[in-house]
């Protein structure tokens, strides 16, 4: 027989799995060997929420205390969420194959280096994401262009971002082209979120997409050139679930981080390793560079640009970020930003 | 020993089927001899019939004919084969890790003068014999696919996907047509094909990202993106349809995607990163 957890083979008649040291639930009879490649059948069973004995500690769903996976977020409720000493939670373990559900729609994520999200869509259902994220979906599955007010008419990569809908009933799957890690984040009626653009994957119909400029920009002057930068972009997505609650799933590069910032408290972190914030949590620029230097700000090359938080609310970063543009060149007007000299 | 499934005389009969390429394995084993695959861990089928391509543990032992292929890392891993006296690999050049000096390499004559060429080099194809080692490995995050070839089957492979391949195999590409000017901006699409003869063979992929395979039944269809599809039985059909997106607005955009159609295996890749020939 097989751990529920990790998936090794344990022996017969233990009582932990070797593996992973998760408690093994004896079954009636082993189950046969599965045969390869075929598709499990099919019956989603309604999520039934028993008697909340636990809390989800990755988006605090309360759940049933007797099963492995938040099904809200998939992850692993038996392991332990590692957190660093200076606070820095990881995006908690999720067992390959983890399912959520949304509506009475499921979604599994697969894989480990670029894991995919693999939806299988009720009928009521749809879910919209950029165009160039899907993988593979049923010939049955049909895609149309969300009709959306300007909101949408912003680059990537120098092409239209042109935002899609899949309409259940059956199965559409997504990934991005980078390792990374896949975020599911359940939003609950009336809650946003603030995300840097350009890491959204998908999102169900629910969900509502507005957009805010972030209001955090630069200029470095060379010669008679002039140019802005934004290091956490023009723009901000912020995603909302109105009435119901709604699934989001972002992709970030290497591996992810959150805290949450109690109110007032500070965090300093590289702009472009942002990737999500709660819409409390405010955020300007912020150099540090030696006293030793000239006064200008244009002087020196090597200063240090920061994004600085303030809490109310989480913030989430990835291990894997842009090059800043523009940090080295000379700046020569910004944004409201804080300063500190050595 | 020529053959996996080889059961030698005398021995106990109770053996373990590998789930990945079937062949089979002393019950004791932990991986499959013939594809790397860890045999005393669960398949990984997802729920719309995708089957992940098994996670080889590092330091895994492959065995083909006298040679031996071992799998080491897991973020880019790298194939290194200890070649035995006369048993030959062939493989593109720009997979080359390293080698020892003084294994021989030759060049694989092909058929019909195509011209094909990548990153600058013309396209060949090169031979290393035994005795002696050689390692591969490709440029991004992602994973091995080992498939065991069994005498019959015939296989295509997404260009420039291929590891590297043993010698009992046949080898040639074939230039896919359809797809040619609307994927790669007019610029060609290979597609590489690997044929058993009599003997069973070995062929290494490298998928990008994660590698997920599922067997389509005669006549079911599944719609890939054309960058994701990286092998395929050649029973399984492929062709690009579009989808014209977008309204007036965007000034319309073409969505492509390659339908397949069963029956047979359709393997493809989480991530992909595209090289073309020129």
């Amino acid at each position: 027989m097989f751990c529920e957890n990790c998936g090794a083979r344990v022996t017969d008649g233990g009582s932990f799995c070797a593996a992973c040291g998760s408690r093994v639930k004896h079954e009636a009879a082993a189950p046969p060997m599965p045969a390869p490649a075929m598709p499990a059948p099919h019956a989603p069973p309604a999520l039934v929420v028993h008697t909340a004995a636990t809390k989800c500690s990755w988006c605090g769903a309360a759940i049933d205390a007797a099963i492995a996976n938040c099904p809200r977020c998939g992850a692993a409720l038996n392991l332990h969420g590692a957190v660093t000493r200076s606070g820095w939670a990881e995006l908690p373990g999720r067992k390959d194959m983890a399912k959520l559900q949304f509506g009475n729609s499921f979604c599994q994520i697969e894989g480990k280096y670029v894991p995919v999200a693999d939806m299988n869509l009720a009928p009521e259902d749809s879910v919209y994401f950029a165009h160039h994220v899907l993988l593979w979906k049923d010939p049955e599955v049909n895609i149309t262009t969300m009709s959306l007010t300007g909101g949408w008419k912003r680059l990537l990569a120098g092409m239209p971002l042109i935002m899609t809908q899949a309409q259940g009933p059956g199965h559409i799957a997504f990934s991005k082209d980078d390792p990374g890690e896949l975020i599911p984040v359940p939003l609950q009626p009336r809650q946003s979120l603030d995300v840097r653009e350009h890491l959204f994957l998908a999102a169900t119909g629910h969900v509502q997409y507005d957009w805010n400029q972030t209001g955090i920009w630069f200029r470095t002057r060379s010669g008679n050139d002039t140019e802005t930068h934004y290091p956490v972009g023009m723009f901000m997505d912020r995603f909302s679930a109105p009435q119901t609650p709604g699934l989001l799933l972002l992709h970030a590069g290497g591996n992810v981080f959150v805290r949450d910032l109690p109110p007032g408290q500070n965090i300093l972190v590289k702009p472009t390793a942002l990737i999500f914030k709660d819409p409390a949590v405010q955020m300007h620029l912020h150099f540090e560079r030696p006293s030793s230097m000239f006064s200008s700000w244009g002087y020196w090359s090597n200063r240090y640009l920061w994004l600085r938080l303030i809490g109310p609310g989480r913030v989430a970063v990835q291990s894997v970020f842009e090059r800043l543009e523009g940090e080295g060149g000379n700046i020569s007007s910004f944004s409201y930003a804080t300063e500190q000299r050595w | 020993m020529t053959d996996a499934t080889h059961i030698p005389a005398g021995e106990s009969l109770e053996r373990l089927q590998c789930q990945w390429c079937q062949s089979m394995n002393e019950k004791a084993a932990l991986a499959c001899r013939a594809c790397g695959a860890p045999l005393d861990i669960r398949n990984l089928v997802s729920e719309s019939g995708w089957r992940e391509a098994p996670r080889i543990r590092d330091m895994t032992e492959i065995h083909f004919s006298s040679s031996t292929c071992q799998v080491e890392g897991e973020i880019v891993p790298a194939a290194e084969i200890n070649l035995g006296p006369g048993d030959s690999i062939f493989f593109e050049h720009h997979v080359m890790l390293w080698k020892d000096e003084n294994v021989p390499m030759t060049i694989l004559q092909l058929a019909g003068g195509m011209k094909r060429a990548f990153a600058g080099m013309p396209f060949i194809i090169s031979v290393a014999t035994g005795p002696g080692r050689i390692a591969f490995s490709r440029d991004a995050t992602g994973e091995l696919v080992v498939l065991p070839l069994h005498p019959g089957m015939e296989l295509d492979v997404r260009e420039h996907a291929f590891l590297l391949c043993s010698h009992q195999i046949g080898y040639s590409f074939v230039r896919i047509k359809g797809l040619t000017n609307i994927l790669f901006g007019g610029q060609g699409m290979y597609m590489d094909r690997f044929i058993t003869t009599g003997a069973p063979g070995l062929l290494i992929l490298h998928g990008y990202g994660n590698v997920f395979e599922r067997q389509l039944r005669p006549g079911e269809s599944i719609m890939v993106e054309p960058g994701a599809f990286l092998y395929k039985d050649s029973s399984v059909t492929m062709q690009v349809e579009f989808q014209k997106l977008g309204t007036g607005f965007f000034g319309g955009t073409n969505m492509s995607l390659a339908r397949m159609t069963g029956p047979g295996r359709v393997g493809i890749q989480s991530m992909y990163v595209h090289h073309r020939s020129e």
